[in-house]
């Protein structure tokens, strides 16, 4: 008798996408912390920060057109940490051993719940975006600049996903969430989150130069603050670091899934 | 049942929460190095703020937003300990308390003993840094010792909603997804801006956040100067906070063991 064939890889990524999604259904507000945080912080900080833009060198009036962007990042990055938190979840249940004897090549079984986190995080930074057009933010970037601040989003959630797989992989207890969480949080602050490279002094100065998640938001404020560079001076250097972020995450979360049961 | 064994109780489990904590530290670490990170974040790249009319004349931009970095570790130090709690409950050892010969309430108090032993290490941890790095606080010692102790009434006050929390639902997951919801109190306080300078929404929000008041405290208390922050207003606000939370964790905690 001939053993049965493995299932092709597709359908496997497919259902275990649509079983992250499913959390949103079944686990009632699943998706409220990642999205009103950021609208929180968007909120909190441009009152707080607001005045900043009167400084000399700030590239816009309106902080709020300045913060969206990062406010939009943080939510995809949330919705993709939470996707470490659910399999560090997973593992600690006993649900993943399962799955690791299911026979399918294990990266696969990473493959859908990072497509779930991006799918998820798709919500906060709709929500983000339009909370702050609402309240005023432009968008010089037109319909291109708000492609450029999406493709950033799903990027950096898929980065924030990895990250968050990896720490599971790690910890593999659930306790491991806020290392998870806070770990997108100092990427995204390490940048120039709060104000342009010129008006940032001393050491961040040369770490936010050298953050790729500095680029990442150059990419995205191309929608609300520089509107698209005909050189694409801010579109390449941001996907050329998502795609960075993401080798170099996804070797670790594979390198994490191959200790795992040793 | 005597006062001095409930005291016993409290400490013991004060003790239990704070051995469980630092028993791992790598998950203790986010709460002593992001408000530093975040610190460092701030005080470098705002700095350019003190240009700005109407901001107080002060001797270091790194002393005027360290107050700021005291009660994001108050928040952090209390929503750990909202976490541990809902990860008691979740793996079966709060159940094995509840069995215990105690008061009920003692359950309660004594996480909040481990929260307060928390943000006394983490608010000292945080001012040696500061202080490290050049931050200088002319109130001198008794306003140091004064600044740890509204920090940690404020971290008990936080940990009370956190436990709160934890007992009404007793999710693990649900509870590290309220991380960034604290964050809503630190935002809505002048944290690391002069409240004259916030815009007139946040002004207004921030007349009716008890943080305002604990970190205008701290800013007044450690610049030795009145005109910053008034210690009392801040001392009330907190110790309302913590009075209130606590209650609610007791009463969240009666709600449950009536749902058992």
């Amino acid at each position: 008798m001939s053993a049965p064939a493995a299932p092709s890889a597709l359908p496997v990524a497919l259902a275990l996408w649509r079983r992250s999604l499913n959390e949103v259904l079944r686990v009632r507000g699943a998706l409220l912390p990642a999205t009103i945080a950021p609208v929180v912080f968007l909120l909190g900080m441009t009152g707080q920060f607001g005045r900043l833009t009167g400084l000399e060198g700030f590239p816009t009036e309106s902080y709020l057109s300045w913060i969206v962007p990062l406010s939009c990042l943080q939510g995809a990055g949330f919705a993709g940490a939470a996707t470490g938190s659910n399999l560090a979840r997973d593992i600690e249940q006993g649900w993943f051993d399962r799955l690791l004897v299911a026979p399918v090549p294990r990266p696969l079984l990473l493959v859908g719940p990072i497509l779930g986190g991006v799918t998820r995080s798709l919500v906060p930074a709709t929500v983000v975006l339009l909370v702050g057009i609402a309240l005023g933010a432009e968008l010089p970037g037109g319909a291109i600049g708000l492609l450029a601040l999406y493709v950033a989003c799903a990027g950096f959630c898929a980065v924030a996903g990895l990250w968050g797989v990896f720490m599971a992989l790690t910890f593999r207890t659930q306790q491991a969430g806020p290392l998870m969480q806070q770990g997108v949080f100092l990427a995204v602050f390490l940048s120039t989150a709060y104000t342009p490279e010129v008006l940032l002094r001393g050491w961040l100065a040369d770490v936010a130069h050298l953050n790729p998640v500095t680029h990442v938001l150059e990419l995205a404020r191309q929608a609300t603050v520089s509107g698209i560079a005909p050189g694409l001076d801010h579109t390449v250097p941001g996907l050329l670091a998502l795609a960075g972020m993401l080798v170099l995450l996804g070797g670790l979360a594979l390198l994490g899934l191959r200790r795992l049961g040793r | 049942m005597s006062a001095a064994r409930e005291g016993r109780v409290v400490l013991a489990l004060g003790r239990r929460a704070l051995s469980v904590q630092f028993r791992r530290a790598q998950l203790l670490m986010p709460t002593f190095v992001l408000p530093l990170m975040l610190l460092a974040v701030i005080a470098s790249g705002t700095s350019a703020a003190q240009g700005l009319r109407g901001f107080p004349d002060v001797a270091s931009y790194l002393a005027f937003v360290v107050p700021g970095t005291i009660m994001q570790g108050a928040l952090l130090a209390g929503l750990t300990s909202g976490t541990a709690l809902a990860a008691d409950i979740e793996f079966g050892f709060f159940d094995r308390l509840l069995a215990a010969p105690v008061r009920r309430t003692s359950l309660v108090i004594g996480r909040q003993a481990g929260t307060l032993g928390l943000s006394v290490l983490q608010t000292t941890f945080f001012l040696a840094i500061a202080f490290a790095f050049g931050a200088r606080y002319p109130g001198g010692a008794g306003a140091v010792l004064a600044t740890v102790m509204l920090a940690a009434i404020t971290a008990v006050g936080i940990g009370g909603i956190a436990a709160a929390i934890a007992l009404r639902t007793g999710s693990l997951s649900l509870m590290q997804s309220v991380f960034p919801f604290v964050f809503v109190l630190l935002f809505t306080a002048p944290a690391f801006f002069p409240r004259d300078l916030l815009t007139p929404a946040l002004r207004g929000a921030a007349t009716y956040n008890p943080l305002t008041y604990v970190v205008e405290a701290v800013r007044g208390l450690l610049a030795g100067d009145g005109a910053l922050g008034d210690p009392w207003a801040g001392a009330a606000a907190a110790l309302l906070l913590a009075l209130a939370t606590t209650t609610l964790a007791t009463l969240a905690l009666k709600d449950r063991l009536r749902r058992l």
